[in-house]
């Protein structure tokens, strides 16, 4: 057999066992790779890079170096996620650098770091004070995660009060001119109503780059020809707006009328009025 | 415009709430919003119903301004 056809068969039969082997391993994110995860994969890499381009070595020899370090690796790996004792010493611990305000110079000086080097991992997370901070700890893929005291955090809706409506997740329900009907199901619609739709905004699934359904059933178009304008849907908005406007309706006639009965009755329904538009606007926004 | 077909508009505008809230209502997959919906909708039909007692005692006090409704 000469040489080159040799390291063609080769190749391809490597690819595909290193495909599968790291297929099995799982799909970790490269950087979330522990220090043995990432040395098994360069040694696969290796072995396989090595066994292609040289003839004379035995083809076996590489099949078998590869099962073994798969083997390796894949049995750690679910030892780890069985035991957290192997986990601590395959993954590493995380190392608090501070606690209650406070740095501990001795976690800093076992994993080797110096002050420039804590205070440039604080910047990285924004913190420019240490004094900002009220918990930082160190993961064992070498990053610095911070935790802010309470008056220097974000503020979020919690911390206003404000009850938020559940956003769900869009769905994209027309890509390229053409309907996808597995994200259109997920949404609960069907080919029928985005049919219906796109003809009250008056355009062809040809001409639509982009469809997106979202969590109110509101479809938003993005067309291949920008020169057609498409009206944002407005339908909630014009909803929570007629709402004010009767609101204020009846807040008007309230002032007007003389008769208290008549302002009795418009002062109850006002406050209905105002109810309902307090209920309805975290929806509608 | 008389203020008895100024409650006439209102009256119309609470209907109009009243159906955009029904498609709402039957668009949305949300449990949440399909119960705030329904809380909503009970109170804009009192509402509608007030307003409807109200235009016609107007009417009757003033048939004067009366308007078909």
């Amino acid at each position: 057999m000469p040489e080159w056809i040799s390291i063609i068969i080769r190749s391809i039969i490597l690819i595909t066992v290193l495909f599968f082997f790291i297929k099995w391993l799982g799909a970790k994110q490269l950087s979330q790779l522990n220090i043995f995860e990432t040395i098994s994969g360069i040694v696969l890499g290796g072995i396989a890079a090595f066994h292609t381009v040289d003839p004379y070595n035995s083809f076996y020899y590489a099949l078998l170096a590869m099962t073994v370090w798969f083997i390796a690796a894949f049995t750690i790996e679910k030892l780890s996620l069985k035991s957290k004792r192997i986990r601590d010493f395959t993954e590493g611990k995380s190392i608090v650098f501070i606690q209650n305000g406070k740095v501990m110079e001795e976690n800093l000086k076992k994993e080797g770091y110096s002050t420039d080097d804590l205070l440039e991992k604080l910047r990285d997370n924004n913190q420019f004070l240490v004094s900002d901070v009220e918990f930082a700890v160190l993961e064992p893929t070498g990053e610095l995660n911070v935790l802010p005291k309470r008056e220097n955090q974000p503020i979020t809706l919690k911390d206003l009060n404000i009850t938020p409506a559940p956003a769900k997740e869009p769905q994209t329900v027309i890509a390229d001119g053409n309907i996808l009907l597995e994200p259109l199901a997920n949404a609960s619609l069907n080919p029928t109503w985005l049919e219906a739709e796109l003809e009250k905004q008056n355009v062809t699934i040809d001409n639509v780059f982009l469809g997106q359904v979202d969590h109110q059933g509101q479809l938003f178009l993005d067309l291949y020809d920008d020169h057609i304008v498409v009206p944002e849907p407005a339908q909630s908005a014009l909803l929570l707006a007629s709402m004010k406007k009767c609101q204020a309706d009846l807040e008007l006639f309230a002032l007007a009328t003389d008769n208290p009965q008549s302002k009795e009755l418009y002062e109850r329904n006002q406050k209905r009025l105002q109810k309902a538009v307090d209920r309805m606007e975290p929806f509608l926004k | 415009m008389t203020v008895g077909s100024q409650m006439k508009t209102c009256h119309a505008t609470l209907k109009s709430i009243e159906a955009g809230l029904d498609l709402l209502y039957a668009s949305t997959t949300e449990q949440d919003l399909k119960n705030t919906i329904e809380e909503v909708a009970a109170l804009i039909k009192d509402a509608r119903h007030d307003m409807h007692q109200q235009i016609i005692y107007v009417d009757k006090k003033e048939p004067q301004y009366k308007t078909k409704l």
